[in-house]
């Protein structure tokens, strides 16, 4: 097997097993759905099937119960329930292990639920195994006597008599006669019909499964006849039961294989038109190819190179003047920025691609909380590249566990307050400009303003006496180590987690902003860059060291004053721009860096979670597009850099993290007042 | 002369399995990923052999067939099911739909090309 | 290979070996792990990362991080921070393979001046003694010899699977960890300092 066939087999078992969680979650709400049914049978059985090719008996076998469970369920013999779903999502988790690791161990455990539930012992069934024993061959038999005559309809359906004798005559046919009795007179013939049979000797040594292999394909309607010769010497054991003697047959005399003809079996008149009902939402995905992820990475990173170069070449064209080069480097800027488009275009995602295990949480978490919880997904088809996609999934889960764990009250505490008793958690995503805006939104209790205020005080979040816009308050629940559940729970853990998913938004240049009202529920939405992998970058320099920052966070860039120049003096840490006071922050006291600025610093005035805040550089070089490459886990402690990028001269710079950077600034200030 | 044998699996793995085995045994290859595209494709060509999948979107393999071997111009081209089942009534529906033969899912290189031998002539 | 634990027996000092000097000392990796071997190219400074991984070169366009062994191994340090820019003529950057978190990632490490591609005979190869060694013991594999000298095999997936867990090389201060340092048994809780 090669690499790629084999690499093939993992995407579309991977994306099966997607699907396959999908369907099923589905299916718990609408148990009857046909199109849903039928997808999962299809899964389940492409799964199977795949499996087997690819030699995963493991797989094949654990899913067989599977498929003939909701084979029954298709064909009407049987119904859907909520504990079938919950033990086929744990099949669906299983083969998910498989594919992890070959064999691993588990699935005798929900195969004999299964069976359980179906009403049956587990094991009952074998099955799946393909018999391919060969029976041993009777020792000391005379030569075969066999005769044959092919079903009429062999033409018409492609059959080659030609090769059926071609293959005899392999075996050491010898003897081979035609018998034409059957051919009808001249005015019924059928050109299309096959009506000839043949007579044909076969040694000895032929087994006859060998002899029988040569008909495979001609089993149905065929008429044949095989017995060992006379004066062969006597079998030890009774002929071979499909012998049929005397060697010659009466005329019609159906044989063993020759079974009547079945009316053609048409399908159950309901299923007609469920095939052509399943034909328009399952059209979606045929247009669409499965690549493995890392060879868009690779594109991506081929890309990025095509900008620096472009960059490069951009710079010498300047300066040679030449106006036929000016005019290729035009249409190759031209053709790089398209390429990058495109290519930032086939990394978009559908955010369906995860919901699929919001779902499946949402699920587990009814189960696990004993509370009612529908999981509604608005906007799933909103796109966006596809490493904020992957990174925002934990987060996302994150938020889902607190507000069904917080959020949501007992089916009985909802009912005392008028609401339904089943708790309602929607996500919905929308586009909004060059961000995507994710909200999830409870239909709980709300945020309880008095214990945030409460433990942010007491954390020292807060002064004392504060009081604080709800909208600058419920941030504070992402702050570190803040939790307001009184107990800790299993789920939502120990205050750890939502000042995590506040990092991962950060890292991937997102906000969060939180509203809630008491008794009404909470909503807590995600801003989020559409793309990360090329950005608009603002090129700066610190005492001799280049960094980017992003440039959708500049809003505008100032000179520093000459008083302001040198840092020390007590109160000065204000600029006056425009007649509003904008707090700023030294980046070479921020990045630790040597020596004395120049006379003349610039502000960089960026747009933080905080209002507006000014960044201190030595020189502003320019703008350029900035291809960013991930930081190796070796510095994930450093968190003022969202990445590096390389620039033209093949220099790495580092990529600045504004709201960590305007975080830690405001941290390092709070320190020296304090001190 | 080069024989054409269409392939229709929704499976890509199964598709590209069947396509290297057939194509190193020096077979040109057609793909089709249902029913209805192989149906479509067999509108613009004729292949000598067609190997199909059973549980497909869109349209399965029985379907598949009845509409396949509809068209005059497919007459006697041979068709073989490949599917996990192996119950003697769905052979038999298949061999009404007009498929020669039918070959049990998982099968090895080896026995795909004793089959192929068996429909097209070398 | 070796997963990300500190499996020092799991390393196949069998193969080729390369060798390096690094503050006097002649040290060995499996040429194995070896990509290949970089004059010294413009290191670009990671302002609040630890003295062990201080800096970012760009390696065919790759960003990779530049490691510094001398950091965890608690070799003299002569030039500080500012290796790549005192290092004489002979220093080089080794760019390894390595392990990292579990995944494939590729690391520069630092090197005063890189020797040879050789074998070391396996009579050679000595396990380290619990005490009496300058080195850290649970970041050397194995001790040899070569061309007369003694060559250390640094345990490189110990060593970061350690600085990942927020252990090894953040300490600035040499001696902190001291002698009685015993595998595995302090500072095995999160560590949260990764930022100071």
């Amino acid at each position: 097997m090669d690499a790629e066939t084999l690499a093939v087999f993992r995407a579309e078992t991977e994306g099966l097993v997607e699907t396959l969680e999908e369907r099923l979650l589905a299916l718990q709400a609408t148990p009857e759905d046909r199109e849903l049914i039928d997808g999962v049978f299809r899964d389940l059985h492409t799964l199977k099937g795949t499996g087997a090719m690819f030699g995963r008996e493991d797989i094949a076998g654990f899913l067989h119960d599977f498929e003939s469970a909701f084979e029954a369920v298709r064909s009407g013999a049987a119904e859907v329930d909520a504990p079938l779903v919950a033990i086929s999502l744990r099949a669906r988790d299983h083969v998910a292990a498989l594919l992890e690791a070959e064999g691993a161990p588990g699935g005798e455990a929900i195969l004999a639920d299964l069976a359980r539930h179906l009403g049956k012992e587990a094991g009952a069934e074998e099955g799946f195994a393909l018999d391919l024993g060969e029976p041993p061959p009777a020792a000391g038999a005379g030569p075969w006597q066999l005769t044959f005559k092919l079903p009429a309809d062999t033409l018409v359906l492609g059959g080659k008599p030609e090769l059926v004798l071609a293959e005899l005559r392999e075996l050491g046919a010898t003897r081979l006669r035609a018998r034409i009795r059957d051919v009808p007179p001249l005015p019924l013939l059928d050109a299309a019909e096959l009506h000839l049979g043949w007579e044909v000797e076969l040694p000895a040594e032929v087994s006859e499964d060998a002899i029988r292999d040569v008909f495979l394909f001609h089993e149905q309607g065929l008429e044949l006849t095989l017995a060992r010769a006379e004066g062969a010497p006597p079998p030890a054991q009774p002929a071979p039961e499909t012998s049929i003697s005397p060697a010659e047959p009466a005329p019609e005399g159906p044989t063993a294989a020759a079974q009547p003809r079945p009316a053609p079996a048409a399908p159950p008149s309901a299923a007609e038109p469920r095939d052509a009902s399943a034909a328009a939402p399952a059209a979606k995905p045929s247009a669409h190819m499965r690549v493995p992820a890392e060879r868009l990475d690779d594109m991506m990173d081929r890309v990025g190179e095509l900008v620096l170069a472009e960059a490069r070449l951009v710079d010498i064209v300047a300066r040679s003047g030449d106006p036929s080069l000016v005019a290729v480097t035009e249409d190759i800027q031209r053709l790089t920025a398209a390429m990058r488009d495109t290519t930032m275009s086939i990394r978009m995602t559908p955010i369906s691609t995860i919901t699929g295990r919001f779902r499946r949480l949402v699920h587990d978490l009814t189960s696990k909380l004993g509370k009612r919880i529908a999981f509604v997904a608005e906007g799933e088809e909103t796109e966006l590249d596809k490493t904020v996609v992957e990174r925002l999934t934990e987060p996302l889960m994150h938020i889902i566990r607190n507000a069904a764990d917080h959020g949501l009250e007992e089916p009985s505490g909802r009912a005392a307050a008028g609401k339904e008793e089943t708790g309602t958690i929607t996500l919905s995503a929308r586009y909004s400009g060059a961000e995507v805006l994710i909200s999830l939104s409870d239909d709980g209790r709300g945020l309880n303003r008095e214990a945030i205020r409460a433990r942010a005080t007491a954390r020292g979040l807060l002064g004392e006496g504060a009081e604080p816009a709800d909208e600058e308050l419920f941030g504070l629940i992402f702050a570190p180590g803040f939790s307001t559940a009184a107990e800790v729970t299993e789920l939502s853990g120990r205050g750890v987690g939502m000042d995590v998913v506040k990092r991962t938004i950060d890292g991937l240049r997102g906000a969060i902003e939180v509203t809630s009202r008491p008794g009404e529920g909470t909503s807590v939405t995600l801003r989020l860059p559409l793309t990360l992998a090329i950005i608009d970058g603002l090129l700066i320099e610190v005492a001799g060291e280049r960094f980017v920052l992003p440039l959708a966070a500049v809003d505008e860039i100032v000179e520093l004053p000459e008083a302001l120049a040198e840092p020390g003096a007590r109160g000065n840490a204000f600029l006056d721009i425009r007649d509003s006071l904008v707090p700023f922050l030294r980046l070479r006291q921020l990045l630790q860096s040597s020596g004395v600025p120049g006379p003349h610093q610039k502000v960089i005035v960026v747009t933080s979670a905080d209002g507006r805040v000014g960044l201190v550089v030595d020189r502003i070089i320019g703008s350029n597009q900035t291809v960013i490459k991930q930081l190796s886990p070796l510095h994930a402690g450093v968190k003022t850099f969202s990445g590096a990028t390389i620039l033209g001269d093949g220099a790495v710079a580092l990529i600045l993290d504004v709201p960590q950077l305007v975080a830690r600034g405001r941290l390092e200030a709070d320190g020296r007042e304090a001190a | 002369m080069t024989r054409t044998v269409l392939v229709v699996d929704d499976s890509p793995s199964v598709r590209q399995m069947i396509s290297n085995t057939l194509k190193g045994a020096g077979y040109a290859v057609v793909t089709a990923e249902d029913g209805q595209a192989a149906l479509d494709l067999t509108k613009t060509m004729r292949p000598d052999a067609v190997i199909t999948d059973q549980n497909m979107p869109r349209l399965d393999g029985l379907s598949f067939v009845r509409a396949f071997r509809a068209a005059p111009q497919n007459k006697g081209v041979p068709v073989v099911f490949c599917s996990t089942e192996s119950q003697a009534s769905v052979k038999e529906e298949a061999r009404a739909a007009g498929a020669i033969g039918w070959m049990v899912k998982p099968f090895d290189q080896q026995k795909l090309l004793g089959v192929m031998s068996k429909l097209v002539s070398a | 290979m070796s997963k990300h634990t500190p499996a020092r027996h799991g390393m196949d000092l069998a193969g080729d070996m390369v060798t390096f000097r690094l503050s006097g000392e002649v040290l060995a990796v499996p040429a194995a792990q070896l990509r290949e071997v970089l004059e010294p190219v413009q290191t670009t400074r990671v302002p609040g990362a630890p003295q062990f991984v201080s800096g970012l070169v760009n390696v065919r366009g790759s960003v990779v991080p530049l490691a510094d062994l001398r950091v965890p191994l608690r070799m003299p340090h002569p030039g500080g921070a500012e290796v790549s820019r005192d290092a004489a003529d002979d220093a080089r950057i080794l760019v390894l393979e390595l392990p990292l978190a579990g995944q494939a990632s590729v690391v520069g490490v630092l090197a005063d001046s890189v020797h040879e591609v050789t074998r070391l005979a396996p009579e050679a190869l000595e396990e380290i003694p619990a005490v009496g060694t300058r080195w850290p013991p649970r970041y050397v594999a194995a001790l040899g010899r070569w061309a007369g000298e003694f060559v250390t095999i640094p345990d490189l997936p110990a060593i970061f699977a350690d600085f990942l867990a927020g252990e090894a090389g953040n300490s600035h201060r040499p001696g902190e960890a001291g002698n009685s340092h015993r595998p595995g048994a302090p500072a095995a809780g999160p560590h949260t300092d990764a930022e100071g």
